[in-house]
């Protein structure tokens, strides 16, 4: 809404002079003429003009006339003109941000105006500002008066309007607890009544007061789903004029689709039945369009209510006769409705089987499911999303079955195949599948784990080629490697493949190098949980080989850069390699940008302060896009075209957006966004230019906010099964964005703020004293705060798993550091030693330790120092976070020691000695990690500046050390192959080592003290 | 598999798999929720078993502003197409059609004259598909884009105006044959 920013025109009453003075902004004579004319004329409309006029002057006292004035009119209980309030609404403008509430000012007034006038044009107007600044209660108060007035108007809009703002009043924050259940009752009412004249009317005309169109009916039911019960909502769902068949008929889809997933939560298993079951049937008559709900939601859960009905095998029995009656249509299917259907064919025979696992009596594992599995997939191979579309399927076979698929329909499927096009495209379907298998426990079986009284580092028998392994098989990972290798090295050189290979919807090795990198990083060790338990993320890998798999999806990356599953994975991997340059140049070409920040940004923005600095210093601001984004999206109270949904009519867009604008406000990603920029402008300049906490985007987050984490990983290539962790969890540094470390983030920013708090010189208070003490109270009650805040969270159960070892150390440093300063500042010198005070300090001092422990440890013996270093800066960098926030925190008391015995020199305003001591010490400590860890900085660029890194490199990735790739010649001799040798890997690796040089220089212009 | 189904504001958490195609404009949110809030039956999706939208079409019902009423660029009431898309690995399953009959049947249910939309001359495939479900060229928008697609040394490129009559036009008054010869700049279009 552009309303009410711009400066009001005055009456047209109102004489020149005024006028043009007022529309130059000459405010000084405005004050002046409009003081005349309300003398001269008795019209209070000057005397408003004046007090505006005087809010746009320098003066404190002058500026706030217009709010003493608002208060005045408020208090009167006048209606005061619409000119009049236009004028101080424009002139409050700045105020009704921050200083006063518009629903205690303005929107009365406006309420007042309405209600006077209200079939007045410009009691719309009044509705629309009281919108603007969100104040749903004048809202609600001016609909209802406008419902009232146009009752038998035939304009439908203001009675749903004040249904939609009544129900917006009593769902939201600004209701009293006392008015909640009133409105509550109130909207519901309203709405059974109107959905009682629907029900009851033959044909409903514009003037009733019932429910027409699809926005009113799911209006109703929305609100049925907050403030009535169950039963009401199933009674009308299954109605003849306002339920979902009835809407169905009607071409309407919305409420069909939205009740099965409220039924579903209910589980009204019987009911879901009844209505899919009948739904589909008026598609088959053609009452519908014969696909309208041919969706896939709709089979898989009509499919699900069947399994779940007292008579399983007999409804599963109807749901495939109906398939079989949309398969029988003699009209054109649509392809995708096509693959809905044979899907529901596959989820119909796999629910069937699992109720009675029969078996064809000769081969084993040859099961219906399978049988229906082997078809699809003859069908669809060649499909891009066929994968996605099987996934679930494959993954809960059972072992026999897997050896059916891969030993039976798979080489027949193979063979029967002419088409040496399709030929290969298939091969990389069979390699994906054997990758997902190696992924799935039933591939394993339990092997005695203590043999001969020692425990077995391979627990698990393969069931695929028996060989003893742990979790997942070392041996078909390498078998799959091998085969995936050779696919892709004879589609390269078939000139007959190479030539239709751009016609084809995807190279199929760009699937192939996925599997290759993806059985690789398995094989190298990486594994989720490893990046947290073992410090730094690649520490335990095997070196070798991980830099093998990002080195071979690098190569295909570039043959095919529009790949975005795989671009998304190297991103991430390069930020676990100590490489954010080169994540970042990947990244910059998705053009990830406005309103998939939200979702997109944080795969490679998190936690990227601590990863590299450096990418900060560029031309621009690296984050300012999303600053501005989340700016320009939360500008006004109100969410975004909130007007445009009421005037159109759209009731349910109205709530979405309400909803979604409420999660934006609190979203983990805004909240990293702030962080992070506020961490790199400290590591740089020291200062921020606001403290995070004053910035308007944080305003509405308290400590009891909930933070949503919306980050949308759908675009990985994620062949892993729905039984483990997913890719994105393996090549992600540390858990995900979460409520507990965004709070976390916020809390010690804001410390970090605090801390850089000076009492402001250039005011030379006559009061020093009482200066003093304001300011002790003013750094007391924030430390009281921030200490409480951050136990809270530090506490809280989930936090440790919400963050990685290094955030858990700092954060717990940060934590004890607010109570150590509160301690502190709350002494006087003739106060005991604080029991506290030791304790919190040593634990400080031992949680430091071992910071510095795990971030300047000395390498594995198979790894170089310098490239483990590189590869642990995240750890690296929260040392030096919390060596400096120990330093900065002694710092501050110690300040304020000096000052107080500077301001006092009877010394009792001092500090307590003992507390002094310990700060002096923690300083020292601290000072002396600092500059270890600059050194240990420094050391890694001069290594780094050493010739023969190349080689060495090299050396890694070819395993100069035989242990590396496990002594096992054939993969060691088709990796190499397929990377081309050191030859081609000779510019990767120049790339590679030009990336960490350019990291480093970034930490080494960090600030240190 | 898929949904199709009316858009919701979260799924614009999920737009990855269209967007982060270089063909695929993302905008400012205001842009979408505008469409959302005004015409929310225009906007559908198509949507994979993990809810990632794999397909979308936005649009609008509207006429030209009053004042332009006896202009020979005047638009009568019509329904205009202003972004459809889908994921590159969703292509030519059908999803485009059928999310653009959805629209054609809501401009029907409105009235509509015709659906139009403006489209890259260069984008081949696009045309390609508008022109198999009946759409034609109206005329020829004359540097409408302010950049080439596929040729960085040009500094524009033209659009094509592309119609399909509804039901409403009983006698087809709103098409022409032979669209690619009418050429009118962008100030003529709005
Ligand atoms: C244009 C686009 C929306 C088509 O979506 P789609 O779901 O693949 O299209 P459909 O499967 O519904 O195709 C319907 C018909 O259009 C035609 N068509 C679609 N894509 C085509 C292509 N690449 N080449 C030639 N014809 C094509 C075909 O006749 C097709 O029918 P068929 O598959 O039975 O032969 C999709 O390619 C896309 O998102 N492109 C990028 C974004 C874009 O350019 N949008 C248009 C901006 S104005």
């Amino acid at each position: 809404m552009a309303y009410g920013y711009g400066r009001p025109a005055l009456k047209s009453t109102v004489d020149v002079q005024l006028q043009s003075a007022f529309s130059d902004g000459n405010w000084n004579a405005v004050v002046r003429l409009a003081d005349k004319r309300a003398k001269a004329l008795k019209d209070n409309y000057y005397e408003a003009i004046k007090v505006c006029a005087e809010s746009q002057l320098d003066g404190a006292a002058e500026r706030c006339g217009i709010l003493v004035a608002i208060e005045d009119l408020v208090k009167q209980k006048t209606v005061v003109d619409i000119d009049t309030l236009e004028l101080y609404e424009w002139a409050a403008s700045d105020f009704l941000q921050s200083e006063i509430e518009y629903a205690d000012t303005l929107g009365p007034l406006r309420v007042r105006w309405a209600k006077a006038n209200p079939k007045s044009p410009l009691a719309l107007q009044c509705l629309q500002a009281c919108l603007e600044y969100w104040d749903l209660v004048s809202a609600q108060q001016i609909s209802t008066a406008l419902d009232k007035a146009y009752l038998n108007s035939g304009d439908r809009r203001y009675m749903f309007w004040s249904i939609t703002l009544t129900f917006l009043l009593s769902i939201s924050p600004q209701c009293s607890e006392s008015s909640r259940k009133v409105y509550s009752l109130l909207v519901l009412k309203q709405l059974e009544r109107a959905a009682e004249i629907t029900e009851n009317s033959p044909k409903m005309d514009i003037k009733d007061r019932g429910l027409l169109n699809e926005e009113e009916i799911c209006l109703y039911y929305r609100v049925l789903l907050v403030h009535g019960n169950k039963d009401d909502y199933i009674k009308r769902v299954q109605g003849n004029s306002l339920g979902a068949l009835a809407l169905l008929r009607k071409g309407h889809k919305l409420l069909f689709w939205d009740s099965l997933g409220v039924l579903e939560t209910w589980g009204e298993w019987d009911l879901i039945f009844d209505l899919s079951r009948q739904a589909l049937r008026l598609g088959l008559e053609g009452v519908t369009p014969h696909f309208f709900v041919c969706d896939w939601k709709v089979w898989k859960t009509f499919i699900a209510a069947a399994s779940k009905s007292a008579k399983p095998e007999a409804a599963l029995e109807e749901v495939q006769s109906i398939l079989q009656d949309f398969f029988a249509l003699k009209t054109k299917k649509p392809d995708t409705y096509k693959k809905n259907l044979a899907l529901a064919l596959l989820e119909a025979s796999s629910k069937l089987y699992s109720l009675s696992p029969v078996t064809a009596p000769d081969v084993k594992g040859m099961t219906s499911r399978v049988i229906q599995l082997g078809l699809f997939l003859e069908q669809y191979f060649d499909r891009l999303s066929v994968f996605d579309d099987v996934k679930e399927y494959v993954s809960c076979l059972s072992f026999e079955e897997v050896q059916t698929l891969l030993e039976d329909i798979f080489p027949s499927m193979l063979s029967a195949q002419s088409d040496n096009v399709k030929g290969v495209i298939l091969g990389s379907l069979i390699c994906k599948i054997r990758y997902l298998l190696s992924t799935c426990p039933q591939t394993l079986s339990r092997h005695p784990s203590i043999t001969d009284g020692q425990q077995q580092a391979e627990p698990y028998r393969c069931r695929v080629c028996s060989g003893l392994t742990s979790l997942p098989c070392k041996h078909c990972l390498k078998s799959i490697i091998v085969e995936a290798i050779g696919t892709s090295k004879r589609i390269s050189a078939d000139s007959d493949l190479t030539d239709a290979i751009p016609r084809l919807d995807k190279d199929p090795r760009i699937d192939l190098a996925l599997v290759i990198g993806l059985s690789l990083l398995k094989l190298s060790g990486l594994r989720p949980g490893a990046l947290e338990a073992l410090w730094s993320p690649t520490r335990d890998l095997d070196p070798s080989l991980f830099l093998q798999a990002i080195l071979i999806m690098d190569a295909q990356l570039r043959e095919t850069p529009s790949d975005n599953g795989l671009r998304l994975i190297l991103v991430r991997l390069y930020l676990l390699l100590g490489n954010a340059s080169h994540a970042h140049q990947l990244w910059v070409p998705m053009d990830v940008k406005r309103t998939i920040h939200d979702a997109l940004s944080p795969l490679f923005f998190d936690r990227i302060s601590s990863l590299s600095p450096a990418l900060f210093q560029g031309s621009r601001p690296l984050m300012e896009p999303l600053r501005s984004y989340y700016s320009s999206s939360l500008r006004d109270q109100c969410p975004l075209k909130t007007w445009e949904a009421f005037s159109s009519g759209s009731y349910t867009s109205l709530l979405d957006m309400v909803e979604y604008d409420g999660h934006l406000q609190r979203s983990c990603t805004l909240m990293m966004t702030l962080v992070e920029e506020s961490r790199a402008t400290r590591a740089f300049s020291g200062k921020t230019e606001m403290e995070i906490a004053e910035n308007p985007l944080a305003w509405s987050i308290q400590d009891d906010t909930p933070l949503v984490n919306k980050t949308d990983y759908g675009s990985f290539s994620n062949l892993e099964s729905p039984h483990g962790p997913q890719i994105q969890d393996f090549v992600r540094l540390g858990p995900e964005l979460s409520n507990e470390r965004a709070h976390l983030a916020f809390l010690s920013e804001q410390f970090a703020d605090l801390l850089s708090f000076r009492p402001p010189k250039e005011y030379k208070p006559a009061k020093a004293i009482e200066a003093a003490i304001r300011d002790r109270n003013y750094v007391l009650e924030r430390l009281t705060h921030l200490n409480r805040s951050l136990a809270t969270f530090i506490h809280h159960p989930k936090t440790p798993s919400a963050l990685t070892s290094a955030e858990l150390g700092h954060y717990t440093i940060v934590s004890l550091l607010a109570a150590a300063a509160l301690t502190s500042l709350s002494t006087s010198r003739a106060d005991p030693t604080p029991k506290n005070m030791s304790l919190a300090s040593s634990s400080i001092r031992t949680t430091l330790m071992s910071l510095r422990a795990s971030s300047l440890q000395p390498a594995p013996a198979h790894m170089s120092a310098t490239c483990f270093a590189l590869t642990n800066m995240h750890a690296v960098s929260y040392l030096r976070e919390a060596a400096l926030a120990v330093k900065h925190t002694a710092g501050f008391v110690l300040a304020f020691h000096e000052r107080e015995l500077a301001r006092d020199r009877s010394g009792k305003s001092a500090l307590q000695r003992d507390v002094v001591a310990e700060m002096k010490a923690l300083e020292t400590v601290a000072a002396k990690i600092l500059s270890e860890t600059k050194a240990h900085l420094q050391k890694l660029k001069e290594a780094l500046g050493e010739g023969g890194w190349l080689d060495r490199l090299l050396g890694w990735i070819f395993g100069e050390d035989e242990q590396a790739v496990d002594g096992d010649e054939e993969l060691r001799r088709a990796v190499s192959d397929m990377i081309g040798g050191p030859e081609g890997a000779e510019e990767w690796c120049g790339r590679v080592l030009e990336g960490w040089r350019e990291g480093i220089k970034g930490w080494l212009m960090v600030r240190w003290e | 598999m898929a949904n199709f189904r009316r858009f919701r504001p979260g799924d614009l958490n999920k737009l990855s798999k269209c967007n982060l195609d270089p063909f695929t404009e993302t905008y400012e949110l205001s842009f979408y929720l505008q469409y959302y809030a005004k015409w929310p039956s225009l906007f559908q999706v198509a949507e994979d078993q993990n809810g990632n939208i794999i397909g979308y079409i936005m649009g609008k019902l509207e006429s030209s502003p009053d004042v332009y009423q006896f202009s020979e660029h005047y638009l009568p009431w019509h329904a205009h197409i202003t972004a459809v898309t889908v994921a590159p690995e969703a292509r030519r399953l059908g999803i485009g059609r059928l999310l653009t009959e959805q629209l054609e049947a809501a401009a029907d249910a409105n009235d509509a004259w015709f659906v139009d939309l403006f489209v890259r001359s260069t984008n081949h495939k696009a045309i390609a598909f508008y022109k198999s479900m009946g759409y034609s060229i109206f005329r020829v928008v004359k540097d409408y884009y302010g950049d080439h697609s596929s040729d960085p040394t040009q500094s524009s490129e033209d659009a094509y105006d592309m119609r399909k009559p509804m039901k409403r036009d009983v006698k087809k008054e709103h098409i022409r044959e032979d669209g690619e010869k009418y050429e009118v700049q962008p100030t003529d279009v709005w």
